[in-house]
């Protein structure tokens, strides 16, 4: 290789097979007070199973498989965008027309960065149901008598999801009608859930954003205002929850979609979570540095 | 170790470095499975999102220096690999491993790091952990 750089195979193996020998701990615990999450718990078993608590989610939760666990940089986990037949998804003759409008970084089809239209690339909300897609790892809930609260690391967002017994609103053309009110369309939509049992809680969610403001993941596959969001999180015991989650959007696609069958680990509370934004002037510095560069056709 | 089996265990990284590197963007700008072992002085290292990014002056066999642009992911994803907001000082000796752009610039998502003092650190990427050995 020109640039005097030097490819070196066996020294990179070797290099790898030393950083396995001498890497540092996954975390420090809790350096001055300030606990970092810890990825390498113990797996539940029979042994140190403890009973899950009545309705609860509360809880600080992260991915199970380990913090890239819900990453999903190849799309929903039940269906990835790898090209497969099988995880095609069964778009409408409208959904495929704008699937292929959307030039994304991920997928079989992605593009390089820079020549991407994803939305989250100037920092728009993810909104939902792809919140629950893109780099899902610490993720807070709390609840009290009349709503559960769901904070993502990514970008600081929240939601909330309403369980005092409100109905979901009627979606309409241009937003949701409650009580004979028009109301707008939200990022994060309007949600209410219940609990199917002692354990498992039901959440819906309507009225979300349009066709050109969101996406479903982050390969480009879309997802419009008339979807319906229905997930389901089951408290296995005290410490793994699953998050699952089925589609119906009759607009984008012919039959409704399961996207994720996730399972959480409950984390320390304590737990200090590095920010995990998306600002306009990072990503224009990035861009500048390394993504333009990256994306150009040919070298300087 | 017998010999056979360290040459599995590497083979396992490598395919395990290959698949795991994915989350603010795709792999489509990178040469995917070609790796670069780069030794330089660090002429900066931003630890900010969407991805940290660390630039390094490289001196090839003719004499003269390149600079490489190389990125890991963002704080929250390298810090439990290692990487930390002082990990790399300006003026510093060190020797990444970098999976370089299609393109021919000088430029790569780091694979692994040996820091200043010695100390070793493995991909900076989204799955959150140094990997782990194969048994």
């Amino acid at each position: 290789m020109d640039r005097g750089v030097r490819l070196i195979p066996i020294a990179v193996l070797a290099l790898t097979a030393l950083s396995l020998a001498q890497a540092p701990p996954a975390s420090n615990p809790s350096p001055g007070g300030w606990r970092t999450p810890d990825w390498n718990k113990p797996p539940v078993t029979a042994a140190n199973r403890k009973p899950a608590p009545r309705r609860s989610l509360t809880g600080m939760w992260g991915p199970a498989d380990g913090a890239g666990g819900g990453t999903q940089a190849q799309g929903i986990p039940l269906k990835p965008n790898n090209g497969k037949p099988e995880n095609a998804l069964p778009y409408t003759p409208y959904g495929l027309q704008l699937y292929k409008s959307h030039r994304a970084l991920e997928g079989f089809d992605a593009v390089l960065p820079t020549e991407d239209n994803d939305p989250r690339n100037r920092c728009e909300p993810l909104g939902v149901p792809r919140s629950n897609h893109y780099n899902v790892r610490l993720t807070q809930i709390f609840q009290d008598d009349y709503k559960v609260l769901i904070a993502y690391e990514y970008d600081n967002r929240w939601r909330v999801i309403w369980t005092d017994g409100r109905q979901l609103p009627k979606v309409v053309d241009g937003g949701v009608d409650i009580g004979g009110e028009i109301r707008e369309p939200r990022f994060f939509g309007y949600s209410v859930g219940r609990w199917l049992d002692d354990s498992t809680f039901q959440a819906e969610t309507v009225g979300t954003m349009p066709d050109d403001r969101v996406w479903l993941d982050s390969t480009g596959r879309p997802i419009s205002d008339k979807v319906h969001v229905t997930e389901t999180f089951r408290r296995v015991d005290a410490d793994t929850l699953t998050w699952s989650e089925t589609i119906d959007d009759p607009k984008i696609y012919t039959q409704p979609v399961e996207t994720m069958r996730m399972s959480m680990r409950l984390h320390d509370p304590r737990t200090d979570i590095q920010e995990y934004y998306c600002s306009p002037i990072e990503q224009e510095n990035y861009n500048k540095l390394f993504g333009s560069g990256a994306s150009s056709k040919g070298a300087p | 170790m017998s010999t056979a089996r360290l040459t599995i265990s590497m083979i396992a990284v490598a395919l395990w470095l290959s698949a795991s590197l994915a989350a603010h963007h795709g792999a489509a700008a990178f040469d995917v499975g070609k790796k670069v072992v780069l030794k330089g002085t660090v002429a900066g290292w931003i630890y900010s999102n969407p991805h940290c990014l660390l630039s390094l002056d490289v001196t090839g066999e003719d004499g003269k220096v390149v600079r490489w642009v190389a990125e890991g992911q963002a704080p929250n994803v390298v810090y439990p690999a290692g990487y930390r907001k002082d990990s790399f000082n300006f003026g510093d000796q060190v020797t990444i491993t970098v999976e370089p752009v299609k393109n021919g610039r000088p430029m790569g998502r780091i694979l692994a790091a040996v820091l200043a003092d010695g100390t070793v650190l493995g991909v900076a990427n989204s799955s959150g952990g140094p990997p782990q050995p194969a048994n």
